[in-house]
């Protein structure tokens, strides 16, 4: 039977109707219809679904939307404030970080969140913090070099 | 929900309770029994499901029992609640400086996002015998709390595990509680695990060693070695620690002790490596994790 639950998500309020089974990243694109988060493994390997839940870097093909509930909520359309790009989105874009972009939500999250616990990262922190997220395209090496340079300050 | 893919899996239908005190959870297992699953950071159960492993009617939610979720270290004895995700195990101060081990064997499982959900319960109560928490815990000399709607009982992590996926909890029963005991002073462990390519792979062979030295003369005074992954459940492994306590420590006795934890094994072939790759990666890791902790 569906549940009326309250989203919030980018700072905006949401009420949908959900039945208990369906995940979060299905209610995020298709009932409330932000489609830069992405499904693609479905089981938490590949990052594509990697949404900030509360702060905490999270695969929301894992979440119930029905747990999600009153949490603060944060996906890729969230990142960029007030139709500025967050340095971390500009450093993607300049250094080629993107190819097809379908990791890209997932990483830029990723990346956003690692520099938030860890401003100085050395380059092995770097690729732990993003091991959650594959990028089949780049090889990482560009998106490493992204992340080392807002961590330098060069954005 | 309009579209669907082919390739995207998803989850059967089932009712969700949430569950707000552990004998109300106690109660719901016991009123549904076998259609009923506890489901705290879902890493695990949401997967199984989705892939129709597993199919129960009812899934009731744990996460919001605030008794489940905690660390608290006193008098040198640590207790973490079996709802505490991973992440937040790894990285509390006092268990990165007193037990280290501990730290190590969580960080070492899924990805940041899966740390973030998955718990130090679930990765036990799944009983996988690859669980990674299970070498350094059963090595540390941990016990699991467990309560059931005729009381509480407290039992060794290694009587824990039953068999492949199989853990000691009966009907209606929850693991509460991790009990840490306080660790001799001159100790020291590792945990290593060898993936079966890179991070978020389950482990091929895991090994947890730790040495208590002894103050009087730096000879080892005691040493667990716990094997991951090579039996069907974590195993200890009795004849290679007894050759090595009581004895100073050189490379020729590390590679014996090695040798004889191997033989200790008991691994099974699967898609993720042979029984015989399993047996001779439980021999290097061995001796890499003894040298390693005693600084050789």
């Amino acid at each position: 039977m569906r549940q009326s639950i309250r989203l919030k998500i980018n700072g905006d309020l949401y009420e949908v109707r959900v039945e208990p089974w369906w995940t979060l990243v299905e209610v995020i694109r298709e009932e409330i219809g932000l489609t830069g988060v992405k499904e693609a493994c479905s089981t938490g390997e590949c990052g594509a679904c990697t949404v900030l839940l509360n702060g905490k870097l999270v695969n929301s093909c894992l979440i119930l939307a029905v747990e999600a509930q009153d949490k603060e909520i944060i996906t890729i359309e969230g990142l960029a404030q007030g139709g500025k790009l967050d340095p971390l989105q500009e450093a993607f874009i300049k250094f080629g970080a993107i190819q097809c972009g379908f990791c890209t939500p997932g990483m830029l999250l990723a990346a956003k969140a690692l520099l938030q616990k860890n401003p100085q990262p050395t380059e092995a922190e770097i690729r732990e913090g993003i091991s959650g997220n594959l990028c089949r395209c780049t090889g990482y090496v560009k998106i490493i070099e992204a992340i080392q340079a807002v961590a330098k300050g060069e954005f | 929900m309009s579209t669907s893919f082919g390739y995207l899996l998803k989850l059967p239908k089932f009712e969700h309770f949430e569950a707000k005190e552990i004998l109300e959870a106690c109660l719901l297992l016991s009123k549904y029994g076998e259609r009923a699953k506890l489901i705290a950071g879902g890493t695990d159960l949401l997967v199984s499901m989705k892939k129709r492993e597993v199919i129960p009617e009812y899934l009731i939610d744990i996460k919001g029992i605030r008794d489940l979720s905690y660390i608290q270290y006193q008098r040198g004895v640590l207790r973490i609640g079996a709802v505490t995700p991973l992440n937040d195990i790894e990285g509390f101060p006092i268990i990165q400086e007193r037990f280290p081990i501990l730290a190590s064997a969580c960080h070492q499982i899924g990805t940041p996002q899966i740390r973030n959900l998955g718990t130090i319960g679930g990765n036990l109560c799944n009983a996988s015998p690859s669980a990674d928490t299970a070498p350094a815990l059963i090595g540390l000399g941990a016990k699991a709390k467990i309560m059931g709607l005729k009381g509480e009982r407290t039992i060794s992590l290694e009587e824990f595990f039953v068999g492949p996926g199989q853990s000691a909890l009966q009907d209606s029963e929850i693991l509460t509680e991790i009990i840490v005991p306080e660790l001799p002073g001159l100790s020291r462990g590792e945990y290593l695990k060898l993936p079966a390519r890179t991070t978020i792979d389950i482990a091929v062979v895991g090994v947890a060693v730790i040495v208590t030295f002894d103050p009087k003369d730096n000879k080892i005074g005691d040493i667990k070695i716990v094997l991951g992954a090579v039996a069907p459940t974590p195993v200890r492994a009795h004849k290679a620690e007894k050759i090595i306590i009581g004895k100073t420590v050189e490379g020729q006795l590390i590679e014996k002790a090695a040798q004889v934890a191997a033989e200790e094994a008991r691994p099974i072939s699967d898609i993720r490596g042979s029984a015989k790759y399993r047996r001779e990666m439980v021999k290097v890791l061995t001796q890499r994790a003894i040298k390693q902790v005693v600084r050789i």
